[in-house]
């Protein structure tokens, strides 16, 4: 074998990519060739380092939810899609998103296990989209505002209450019905159109699951996944706390510090 | 409307963040690659009928992104790379370093001891994405040759030719 030939599989024999036959041919020829011995050594070296140190890119969450947002419209066979993402894509991004949670939840409702916290978590998600839903391009409320008015609508105290920052804005403040009690709700919405809920409510009878306990710095709050939103279930003080969102678990868990510390 | 009929699977998602990343090393900015992969994925979507189950649904993907590239700078009417592939593969050979990657990589101009990311970007956008689509993707020859369209022995060559390139520009850099 000659140089030029041997020196088109090193990649290859690098990867274990070659045919045994060809391999040790190019062994062979690397074992009495210092040159392409040397080349070998190279390719493995600077393939090491690449794979090593080469910065990764991820996508986006705001991106993901654009291309998530189209790929649901086109499974649905909604007309005009593309147009609407390019004119406005945050809008259609967060609308399609969620028309396809509602739809899973509707179907998810159907079969989901009877123990109330699936029940609790299943009512919790319709509640989070159609608020989601509502929100959608409203202008913004004064938070302070928004918070004194729901004082007054639920009997139990609930501050103090995470109010949003930099990265996060708090846009509403309802009251909720979750399984019969009377919640506070309050829905927060990032630069991306991506909504979050929290849901208060008196903690009485009810019980965190003792299983999939998600470490979040010294917190360990109940986690799951209901009709692909993240929920996490907590008590502090004599409140149930349940927070669902739009968001990744990485930053979920972000989200659920912010509304944890700043109580 | 005949493509609404065949949705693309919804797989193609789990794929967004490498696509993305070769898209960050191609386009010039992240806003540049966020439009460079949302065009793909829009594509996609509208030529879904032409993928066929069972084949390759991440190289397919790779290889409308690059297309979708190449498409948007001939629109904007802007070489994407300083060097044309077709005249590197001219100038160099498999034999060894030669003008073009001592013109790359040559102490003359004070590049060598780049870190990493800096020689990645230095290299001509035909090697850089061969490199990445190995070596970070671990696609194989052929289906680079495929999503690059070019033949798998010119893929085997400009890999060859960007690893001893890069080799140079890192001379100094720690391993």
């Amino acid at each position: 074998m000659e140089c030029a030939e041997a020196r088109e599989h090193l990649s290859d024999l690098n990867r274990g990519h070659l045919e045994a036959g060809t391999a040790e041919a190019v062994r062979a020829h690397v074992g009495q060739c210092a040159s392409c011995a040397a080349a070998l050594q190279r390719e493995a070296e600077v393939r090491a380092l690449i794979q090593a140190r080469a910065p990764r890119y991820p996508a986006p969450p705001a991106l993901r939810s654009r291309i998530q947002a189209a790929m649901a419209q086109d499974a649905f066979g909604g007309p005009g899609w593309r147009a609407l993402l390019r004119s406005h894509p945050w809008t259609v991004g967060s609308l399609a998103g969620a028309i396809a949670v509602l739809l899973l939840v509707w179907g998810g409702t159907l079969w989901m296990a009877r123990d109330p916290v699936s029940r609790l978590a299943a009512q919790a998600v319709a509640e989070h989209v159609e608020y989601a839903k509502e929100m959608m391009n409203r202008p913004i409320p004064d938070p302070p505002a928004l918070v004194k008015e729901l004082r007054s609508q639920v009997d139990f105290s609930f501050e103090p209450i995470f109010r949003g920052d930099s990265q996060v804005q708090l846009v509403a403040g309802l009251v909720s019905d979750l399984l019969g009690k009377r919640a506070a709700a309050f829905v927060y919405r990032d630069g991306s159109g991506r909504y979050t809920t929290l849901f208060l409510m008196p903690e009485a009878g009810t019980t965190i699951p003792a299983e999939n306990r998600m470490p979040i710095e010294t917190f360990k709050p109940h986690h799951r996944v209901t009709s692909g939103r993240h929920l996490l279930l907590w008590k502090q003080r004599d409140l149930a706390c349940l927070l669902i969102s739009d968001l990744d678990e990485a930053e979920m868990a972000a989200m659920f510090l912010k509304i944890r510390k700043a109580a | 409307m005949s493509d609404a009929k065949t949705p693309l699977p919804a797989e193609a998602l789990n794929h967004l963040d490498a696509l993305y990343n070769l898209a960050r090393w191609l386009a010039r900015d992240p806003t540049e690659a966020e439009d460079l992969v949302q065009e793909t994925y829009l594509r996609a979507i509208r030529a879904a009928h032409q993928f066929q189950p069972g084949t390759n649904l991440r190289a397919w993907l790779f290889q409308i992104l690059r297309n979708t590239f190449f498409t948007r700078y001939k629109r904007k009417g802007r070489e994407p790379e300083v060097m044309d592939p077709e005249v590197l593969d001219r100038m160099s050979t498999l034999e060894g370093p030669t003008g073009v990657e001592n013109r790359l990589a040559g102490p003359q101009d004070g590049t060598a001891g780049l870190d990493l990311t800096a020689a990645l970007k230095r290299l001509p956008e035909a090697y850089r994405s061969v490199v990445l689509l190995a070596d970070v993707e671990d696609f194989s020859m052929g289906e680079i040759a495929r999503i690059m369209d070019c033949p798998v022995g010119t893929v085997k060559s400009r890999l060859f030719r960007a690893r001893a390139i890069l080799k140079e520009l890192l001379r100094d850099y720690a391993s």
